[in-house]
This record gives structure tokens, sequence and C-alpha cells, in this order.
């Protein structure tokens, strides 16, 4: 039995290797009789999508100093990563943006150098923190490497059946909201794009502010607060917006978003909505909305104020500040939503660079774990060119040659390699 | 023995014991055994009201034991005397007493803070805090709690508009250089915390705030001198204060102390006045006075600027303002009607 098992293992392997090999030949597909040829009384059936899909080993890349692991989410301008500084063993994130699909973007570029230049200058434990940019000219991509959060508000109520939090939990976020926004207005920047999405999260709760795309930087001498344009999403937009007005108050829109997030994340629900842009603008237009019964008075007050028609009257940050909700101590009465765990079932979501370090460490690789999904379409036909194009850069940790001694335990790597560093000590 | 008698004395019991244990203290002299005695249960009593404070805080019934101990402490009004007699307490009582004051003031029942009223009805507390920084002994201490207060608007705004607050400008620059860098956290926490209160305070009170200000611009101690000048640009930057700023950038006298600070020996001084001097310049209304002098030394600036920290090529924003200078003075041109 066991020797059977072995066995197994082995021709599995073997399957591999010739995949491998074939690949270098640049053949497409192995086919699956290929095991007959060894001539063993048992055939091992090997399904084709295993082989398909498990032509690239991980490898340890680098972006400067950063070592790169999994796809953390995607953009409009490209992927983001999570990265580690290998200098100060800090978690990061980078945000990788291919300098040909931010041409086609409207002022895509110009959007992107301006979040940079804003970025730069502003330093609040509630706003997103930008570490480090990065650009490689060789392959057209500039990479802005900032603090690593561990969710967005929105993956998280997305997460719930309820599409809510506790109103503690509400509260804990909208306090840090508020903190962010005051700080922003401060130096004079109105961030016009206010929703869950836009707000991450870190391990210990702390909220960030991120995305200053289409943020708006006054001019340190106009008198008020008077802003022409907005491109932000249109459900969280004000009437003053959605009725087309050519001037405006930017500091009361980021209030009206603010607090149309806040119905959301306590409600479940959006105050206005409608089937296209034009009905949603309709209806924001005419300002009329409701707040459910469950939500308590005081509550309903605080949105009341910030969803208020008349951006003159609507509160200013000041007020929010003053108002009872804010001031509120709410205990934890409730179970806390948390994030969603990651499609491999890590609740804890931890770094996903360890098994790339692990790899680069104990030339190892594994077979089980594709790099990203880029891998998975340009499979085959790539598979040389990238490589070439890759060494150019001087950034990957070529993988190591895997040694034939190593082979046998190939199979033994599965797909819960996470966390077992103490791999890298046997040989 | 409260810590580890059988039966828990109740927050009342353990009031009165610190209450009459702290006024035997602030009675004798030093040496004297019976302050020794007094001493000794002041710091037993401290130590045992932290420790019952920790355990409610772990057991989640904080709230009651916190509410009976406050509403004891207030009508004993024991904050201020606690405060009063600190620096006759010892090392470790002192610690407690800044435990305990901290964790009151934090209490919250709905959206009352009572220790935070507590001491709005008994300023006096605040006063004594702030005294506090005058006293070596426990400046350090009071800085701590000073600094907790700083979180509530209604009690920063009472120590703004104390006449104590003036001292901050001397106590930001007092020899021991701990207690200075503490007091000058406090004084910045007063100014920047509460965006609107501290606006509002300066534009009311401008002349005198920066009369006291120019001192510790001008101040022998280059510590001093460069946390004055770093909190001055966060202060003109920050769009609450977009009256104060006007008004600052309006005055030559300004101007020309930012100018020579551009050229003083430290760099980093040099690099904060950059930091000011350039909401001179970019100012689209430039004031008479400050035009003309802007004019007077044109060429100089342009000069000046342009070797100006050159070595910083990686600051593209510091690169970017400094080209946006010398552009803006090179186009400079006198006021049509002179």
């Amino acid at each position: 039995m066991a020797e059977g098992a072995a066995m197994q293992k082995f021709l599995q392997l073997d399957s591999d290797q010739m995949h491998n090999f074939d690949l270098d030949h640049g053949m497409s597909f192995i086919h699956d009789d290929d095991n007959l040829d060894t001539g063993l009384p048992f055939i091992h059936h090997v399904d084709s999508d295993q082989i398909i899909y498990h032509p690239r080993r991980r490898r340890a890349k680098y972006i400067g100093k950063y070592l790169v692991g999994d796809v953390l989410g995607e953009g409009s301008y490209g992927k983001v990563k999570e990265v580690l500084d290998t200098e100060s063993l800090i978690r990061r994130a980078v945000k990788i943006l291919k300098k040909k699909k931010l041409r086609k973007i409207p002022n895509g570029e110009q959007n992107v150098q301006r979040e940079i230049q804003l970025l730069k200058r502003l330093k609040h434990r509630n706003i997103i923190q930008l570490i480090d940019v990065l650009q490689n000219e060789e392959k057209q991509k500039m990479y802005i490497v900032m603090e690593y959060c561990v969710s967005e508000l929105q993956e998280m109520l997305d997460s719930v059946p309820e599409k809510k939090f506790p109103l503690w939990q509400a509260h804990m976020y909208f306090v840090q909201l508020i903190e962010g926004l005051e700080y922003l207005h401060g130096k004079g920047i109105i961030h016009k794009d206010i929703k869950p999405s836009n707000l991450l999260v870190t391990t210990d709760e702390t909220l960030k502010i991120t995305d200053l795309g289409v943020a708006e930087e006054l001019d340190a001498f106009s008198k008020d607060d008077t802003c022409r344009t907005s491109q932000g999403s249109p459900a969280f937009q004000p009437p003053e917006i959605a009725n087309g007005l050519e001037t405006f108050h930017g500091f009361k829109v980021d209030v009206w978003s603010t607090g149309v997030t806040l119905y959301n994340i306590t409600t479940g629900l959006y105050p206005f909505e409608g089937e296209n842009i034009y009905k949603l603008f309709e209806n924001i237009g005419k300002g009329e909305y409701t707040i459910p019964d469950f939500v308590d008075k005081s509550l309903t007050s605080l949105i009341r104020g910030m969803l208020d028609y008349e951006a003159s009257k609507r509160f200013s940050i000041e007020q929010i500040k003053q108002h009872e909700w804010f001031r509120r101590k709410l205990p934890r009465t409730s179970e806390i939503v948390r994030f969603p765990p990651l499609s491999d079932g890590d609740h804890l979501r931890s770094m996903t660079v360890v098994p790339f370090i692990e790899d680069m460490l104990c030339g190892e690789p594994s077979e089980d774990e594709y790099e990203n999904e880029d891998e998975l379409l340009q499979f085959v036909p790539n598979r040389n060119n990238q490589i070439t194009e890759q060494t150019l850069q001087n950034e990957i940790f070529e993988e190591p040659v895997p040694d034939p001694k190593h082979k046998k335990r190939k199979e033994k790597v599965s797909g819960t390699r996470r966390n077992k560093f103490n791999a890298c000590t046997q040989s | 023995m409260p810590l580890f008698g059988r039966s828990q004395k109740s927050p009342q019991e353990l009031v009165k014991q610190l209450r009459d244990a702290v006024s035997a203290l602030s009675k004798g002299d030093k040496g004297d055994k019976k302050v020794e005695k007094a001493s000794e249960d002041v710091s037993k009593c401290l130590a045992s009201i932290k420790a019952l404070m920790n355990q409610s805080a772990e057991q989640d019934s904080q709230s009651e034991f916190l509410a009976q101990l406050g509403h004891e402490m207030y009508s004993a009004n024991l904050l201020l005397i606690l405060i009063q007699n600190l620096a006759k307490i010892d090392f470790e009582g002192r610690k407690d007493v800044v435990h305990i004051f901290n964790n009151l003031l934090r209490q919250q029942i709905g959206t009352r803070t009572p220790t935070v009223e507590h001491i709005c009805q008994h300023q006096e507390i605040l006063i004594e805090l702030m005294k506090g920084y005058e006293n070596k002994e426990i400046a350090l201490r009071c800085g701590m709690m000073l600094r907790e207060c700083c979180r509530y608007e209604a009690l920063s705004k009472i120590m703004l508009y104390a006449e104590n607050f003036f001292d901050f400008f001397n106590y930001v620059e007092v020899s021991t250089f701990d207690i200075a860098s503490d007091a000058f956290s406090t004084f910045k926490d007063l100014l920047t915390k509460h965006k609107m209160l501290s606006a509002e305070f300066l534009e009311n009170n401008y002349d005198k705030v920066f009369d006291a200000y120019l001192t510790l611009l001008n101040s022998e101690n280059y510590v001093t001198r460069r946390q004055a000048l770093k909190l001055l640009g966060e202060l003109l930057l920050d769009r609450h204060n977009f009256t104060v700023m006007t008004k600052y950038i309006s005055n030559p006298d300004n101007l020309k102390l930012m100018m020579n600070m551009l050229r003083e020996k430290s760099r980093n001084i040099q690099f904060e006045a950059f930091h000011v001097f350039k909401v001179f310049v970019a100012n689209p209304n430039k004031p008479r006075p400050i035009m003309e002098i802007l004019l007077r030394n044109k060429e100089k600036l342009v000069d000046f600027l342009t070797k100006f920290h050159t070595d910083r090529s990686e600051d593209e924003q510091f690169n970017d303002e400094k080209a946006y200078l010398i552009k803006q003075i090179k186009e400079l041109k006198p006021p049509e009607d002179s």
C-alpha cells in the first residue's frame, strides 16, 4: 500500500516533469496517456485542468527592496499586491500602475501624479500613508508603496447578509472618518469621493481614508471652498452636484458623502437609489429620502443634519463633532463584523509573502499555487518571453534549479503551506 | 489592609481614607514621623484604588465602580487636593495619581463625561496642573495629565483662555530639556487639537500671542527656535487659521524675520523658514510693504533661492515650490501707481 502511494507520487511528478519539459519546447499540451509509457500495472489519471493550470511555480519577485506577495485587490488603474519591506520587515501594499493602461483613462496620469503629490504632504493616523514611489521605465510600470491595510469597509459590508455594521462598530469607524476628514479639510483638500470602498481598515481597526485620485486641493489663498468639478461616485453625490450647479462648496460635498456613508454602514441601505444615473440624480435632486424606523433619534438627527439639502445649512465637521451621537460612547454589545477570510480560507489574512520566501530559501518550489491570474491566460505561448523579459529587469530571484533530491518532496507541499516556515530547516 | 484583606473597601471608604491621609501629609513637615506614616498611607490608598480600577476594567463592570469612585472624588474635591499635594506624594504614588486621573477623565456615561464636567466647575485643577511645570519633581506627571485634558475641547478652552497659558512661553524654554519638550507638546496640543477653538483663540488674541511667539522664534535655544518655527508653519498653513495667516503675512516684520531665518546657520531652521517664507511670496494680494521688501531684494532672493538646498533633489515638492517661488519673484513688478 505504502509503496503504491509512493509510486503514485512518483508518477505524478513524472508527469509534471514531462509537462515542464514540453513547455520549454513550446508544445502546448500533454496528453493524458503519457503515463502509460511507464508500463506499470496501474494508471494514474491526471486531470487535464491540473496539468494545464500548473505551469508556473511561485517565484519570489522583488520590486526594489520589496518582496512581492499575493494580489490584494484590483482597481481601475491596476493591481494592488501585498509586499514585504525586506529592510524593515514591515508589511506594505503596492499599487502597480501600467502606464499603457493609465493613458487610456481620461486624466489618468494626471490624477495619479496629483494623488502622489497630495499624499506626500499628508501625515495622519486616518489617512493612508504613502511610503515610496518606484518606477520601472523598461516595463512602463509605476509602483506606489503604501501602508498595508487588511480590508476595506465595502468588502466587510458585503460579507454579511444585512450589509451593515453593528452600531458601535459603525460609530468607531465614523469617528475616525471624521478625524481624517477634518485633517484633510485643514490642509485645504476636498476628497470628493468618500464612500465605504475608499475606506480601508488595518488589523488594529484603524480606519484609513484612501484614493485621493479625484481630490481637489484649494488654493491656499482662496477665501472659500468653491469647487467646479466633481468626479466622485454618483450615489454619494449631493443635490448641488446632481442638479448640475456651476459651483458648490467643496467641504460640504464631503460632509454629504460622509453622511451617505454613515447611512449606508448603519442601515445597509442607500438614501437615494435609481435604475440609472439619470434617475439617481433626479432622486438626489429632489432630496427626499427616508430613514428606517430602527435608527434611533440621535443618529437620525445626525444623518438629517449631514444630508441637509441646503449646503449652507448642512452640518460642518465642527457641528458633527459636537453632535450627541458622535460624542456618545457605544458599548460593544454585539459581535464585530470582521473582514471575510481569503479565498483559501485564511481568516487572519496572514502575510502572503511567506510562501515566496520559503521557496526562495528552500529551493523547494510548490506547484499548487499560481502567481496570479495573468499566468492562467498567457500560459504557454508567453512563457519564454516572460522569463527573458523579467531576467532583464534584475528584479526577480531566479528560481533555484530544482535539486533532484528535493523533487520527491514536492508532492508534500500542499495548499496549506502558509505559515509552515519551519519547512526551511529540513534538508 | 485593602490590598490583601478579604473584604473589599467601598469607593466611599477608600476616598475618605485617602483624603484623610493626604490632609495629614499636607500639614506636617518633612522628617516628621507622622508625615512618613501619612505618606505611606497615601501611596497604599492610591495603589489599591488603581488596582481596583484595573480589576473592574477587566471585569467590564468598570462603569459602576468608576462612576462611584468618581462621584466620591468629586464631592471630596480630591482631584484638586491630590494635584496640590502631588509634590509631597512619593514616586510610585505620583504615578498612580496620573493613572487614576486619566482613567477618570476618560470615563463616559452616554454622552456625558462627568470628570470633564467636574473639572469645568473646578478650573483650579487645570491651573494647578499648568503650574506643575514650575516644579521639576512633578512637571512630567502634570504634563501627562494635561495632555489627557487637551483631548477635551471644553478643558482646552479653559486652558487657552487662562492667564497661565502664557506661562507656556517660558515653560517651553526652561533649561531642563525633557520638561521643555514636554511643555512644548502640551502647548502644541492646545493650539492644534481643536481647530475651531484654537483658530478663534488665535484671532482674538492675535497680538498678544504673536508677540510672545516672537520670543520663541528669537530664542537662544536651538530646539525651541526650531520647534516654534515648525509649529508656526503648521499653524499658518492650516485652513482653519486662514484669517490668522492672512494677518501674519501682511506684516513686513514677520517677512524680515523669516528672511533672516532663511540664512540661519542651521539647515533645518533654514528649511522650516522656507515653508513660512513661501506663504509671503505666494500670496496673490501682497500688501505694499511686503511687496517693497521683496522688490528691493529681488535679485538677491532669486540668487539665494537658486542656490538654496540644491542637494534636496529627491524632494520633488520642495523643488517645485522653490521653482515656483523663483518664478514669482522674478516676475514681481512694482505696483502701477508708484
